[in-house]
């Protein structure tokens, strides 16, 4: 043990930035002081401390049930991977129908059944999560459509029109598809 | 001691980077037809295989025309058909998506 020690210390020599390289270390704890705000406002966007979405676009009636939709950001669609671009939005059911709603499915275009309703809605009833495909041939006149399953087997449906639900998807689109 | 804190921190990093990928699960396919039969692929945009997920060929009518599953190589071969028809991956409820007739490239 002390042979190897020895050993150690003739092979490496304390030098001045050896040391303070130690000391160095320190500045990582201002990454996350720098960081962890960053990280909580994100965090309340997903959670909904800070409401549905970054932006509200409003609420409908679905058959019996009001439903309250939102774009989680404010932002075009993200590229996922083969699956292509994906555009998140939230939406909310109202209380008292929050029991009666089984399923909430959105999709760009009228579904042709239930079967093809679209995207499912993730999370509690009041900040369900839809990651919806946004094919880049999507004409910029598109109408989002809501689908409501209720657990007695009811069907109802909303629609947004694309440019009132995420104007910057709409941008995105025009990019997409210029000459 | 060095060599395993960088395994440790190697470890988290990965980690990290895996939890937010499993996040993102989508099914993608794509058809194109070939000598005799429409060939469609799949897969979910995490890399994951669709081997033996559901994959329908339905006319505009609602008609099953045909209805198969992903061999290993998340594939499947479709006899070609008439009319206007549209090819639903179906994953589960939510988890579906649709290529139309015209969609298919040549």
């Amino acid at each position: 043990m002390t042979t190897r020690s020895s050993t150690r210390s003739t092979k490496r020599t304390p030098t001045r930035w050896f040391r303070w390289r130690f000391h160095l270390t320190g500045i990582l704890i201002l990454i996350p002081v720098v960081l962890t705000p960053f990280y909580i406002e994100l965090m309340s966007v997903f959670g909904g401390a800070n409401g549905l979405g970054e932006r509200t676009i409003g609420a409908q009636q679905v058959g019996p049930w009001r439903i309250t939709l939102a774009e989680q950001f404010e932002k075009a669609p993200s590229l996922d991977g083969p699956a292509g671009y994906m555009k998140t939005f939230n939406a909310a059911l109202c209380q008292a129908c929050a029991k009666e709603v089984k399923a909430v499915y959105i999709r760009l275009g009228k579904p042709r059944s239930l079967r093809t309703a679209g995207v499912i809605g993730f999370g509690s009833p009041y900040h369900m999560s839809f990651s919806m495909p946004v094919p880049e041939n999507t004409s910029p006149t598109a109408d989002i459509w809501l689908t409501a399953e209720g657990w007695d087997g009811a069907i109802h449906q909303a629609q947004w029109s694309l440019a009132e639900a995420s104007p910057a998807t709409i941008e995105f689109l025009m990019q997409q598809q210029e000459p | 001691m060095l060599k395993r804190s960088y395994r440790i921190a190697a470890i988290a990093l990965l980690t990290t980077g895996w939890s937010t990928l499993s996040l993102a699960h989508f099914p993608f396919v794509e058809c194109r037809k070939a000598a005799v039969d429409i060939v469609c692929q799949g897969g979910f945009s995490d890399g994951s295989s669709v081997a033996g997920v559901t994959i329908d060929l339905i006319s505009y009518d609602e008609d099953i025309l045909a209805s198969k599953t992903f061999d290993d190589q998340s594939t499947v071969h479709f006899t070609p058909h008439e009319g206007e028809f549209y090819i639903l991956l179906d994953a589960g409820p939510g988890h579906t998506v649709e290529v139309d007739y015209q969609d298919v490239s040549d």
